[in-house]
């Protein structure tokens, strides 16, 4: 491989390489909390409140990413009267639908994070008076946190690699201008350097979680 | 006035009753031991207490307030300050993992009651090292022993000066060789005039430290009395019958 050629190709990726970290900044803490509400929709007593979320968390984990790229890209428009207005930009559109989507999944996590912490805790936390938000966010919450990180932790990688799917409604990032100087120059070089990007970004966040898990054990 | 007062208390789980009118009364200083075989309803009764079951019907009055008369509960705001008014032990502890065995002392307290300072600190140094883990303030609970963590959760309900304690089996999860170390703080707090209701299986303490016992099957109150009449002479058959297996 030719370190002159890759030194002039670094530029371009190196740009769409900054659509990834925008979307990943932008998704991962916008869809932790909204994931942990739609956990707490569906564990909701309210039954309509409830199905909402269930519904939700179906049809977001059974359609695929793609397609609720393109629903948000290309569909929002054809909609009567409002259309018009919800014409977005591609970079809003994948942000949005990756926020929606990923919310989806860390729903389910919550809620499994939720299930393995012992109903003591909160029995104790009424028997010392601690009110229901209080028992939530410095008693569950904590303890939900430390059970769900790696999961999380694989989300987030999947996330940054998932970014690449923004390529299909024209929005650039790494592997859109990785493929466009391959068709240009017929080498596959910029595909194995945008493969080293993908995993510089992977291995920051897998380091990232790494350290907040040490953060938060507790054992 | 008794602490306790239960008047013709009765719980059913669905089709299961659990607790077929209970009536009993506790003074204050008492120390009560609650017997009885698995299923019989004892751990009903306290967590009844407590607000951690609700009951069909009956009379609950702690130290003169009702927390629920005929099966109607006393108001939100109320039955919080009747609960606060006793600490409960678990079985399995329930201490809050993630946090060090002096913020476990100190979280309901600043919470609920607002206190700051070195104030609520100090009374939680003074009844650690009460219970004998002054120098565990900064441990884990994770890297305690069973018998340690127990005596923290003790040390914890005590921080909130309660008037009346709940034990619901607070040694049935520990190795026996660590039982000794929680039923010793348990004799120092009945030796204070604690009002103390224990539902266990420690014949010995309830024989004892207990000035009463409570011996239950089936969801009932068959017999209860001081501790020398009810073990040494007890009137109902149900009574002899389980004496006799857990004598052994």
């Amino acid at each position: 491989m030719d370190l002159s050629y890759v030194a002039r190709i670094l530029p371009a990726l190196l740009n769409g390489a900054l659509t990834t970290l925008a979307l990943f900044a932008l998704v991962l803490p916008l869809s932790l909390p909204l994931g942990f509400l739609i956990t707490l929709c569906a564990s909701c007593r309210f039954k309509p409140v409830k199905w909402l979320a269930q519904a939700y968390i179906f049809i977001m984990r059974g359609t695929p990413l793609m397609l609720q790229l393109f629903f948000f890209y290309f569909g929002l428009p054809f909609i009567p009267v409002i259309g018009p207005y919800l014409r977005l930009t591609s970079f809003s559109a994948a942000a949005l639908s990756f926020t929606l989507n990923y919310a989806a999944y860390f729903a389910e996590i919550f809620r499994g994070g939720l299930l393995s912490i012992d109903k003591g805790q909160y029995e104790v936390s009424h028997v010392l008076g601690l009110t229901s938000f209080q028992t939530m966010t410095r008693v569950i919450i904590p303890q939900m946190i430390r059970v769900t990180l790696p999961s999380i932790g694989n989300e987030a990688i999947t996330l940054v690699k998932d970014t690449a799917l923004v390529a299909s409604i024209a929005l650039p990032e790494i592997l859109h201008y990785a493929k466009g100087i391959v068709t240009r120059d017929f080498t596959t070089t910029p595909f194995i350097v945008a493969a080293f990007i993908y995993l510089l970004i992977t291995f920051i966040v897998t380091v990232l979680f790494k350290f907040v898990e040490r953060k938060v054990n507790y054992e | 006035m008794p602490m306790i007062e239960v008047k013709n208390l009765s719980k059913s789980f669905g089709a299961l009753e659990v607790l077929r009118d209970v009536s009993f009364q506790v003074e204050k200083g008492d120390v009560v031991a609650v017997i009885g075989s698995s299923g019989s309803g004892k751990s009903t009764l306290l967590r009844c207490l407590i607000d951690l079951e609700a009951v069909k019907c009956g009379t609950i009055i702690i130290d003169g307030r009702a927390l629920c008369r005929d099966g109607v509960y006393a108001p939100a705001r109320e039955k919080k300050a009747i609960v606060l008014n006793m600490g409960m032990v678990f079985q399995h502890f329930n201490l809050y993992p993630h946090l060090t065995v002096l913020k476990n002392l100190l979280l309901a307290p600043r919470l609920v009651k607002g206190e700051k300072g070195d104030a609520p600190v100090e009374r939680a140094m003074a009844l650690l090292k009460k219970v004998g883990l002054d120098t565990r303030a900064g441990e884990m609970p994770g890297r305690l022993s069973g018998g340690q963590k127990q005596r923290v959760a003790i040390a914890r309900a005590l921080m909130m000066n309660p008037d009346i304690l709940l034990f619901d089996e607070p040694t049935s999860a520990l190795d026996p060789e660590l039982t000794g170390e929680v039923l010793s703080v348990m004799r120092d707090l009945a030796k204070e005039r604690m009002t103390m209701l224990v539902v266990t299986h420690e014949m010995g303490f309830a024989r004892d430290v207990a000035n009463r016992v409570i011996f239950m099957d089936g969801g009932r109150i068959l017999e209860e009395g001081p501790p020398e009449e009810l073990f040494n002479a007890p009137k109902q058959e149900r009574t002899k019958a389980f004496l006799s297996k857990t004598s052994a």
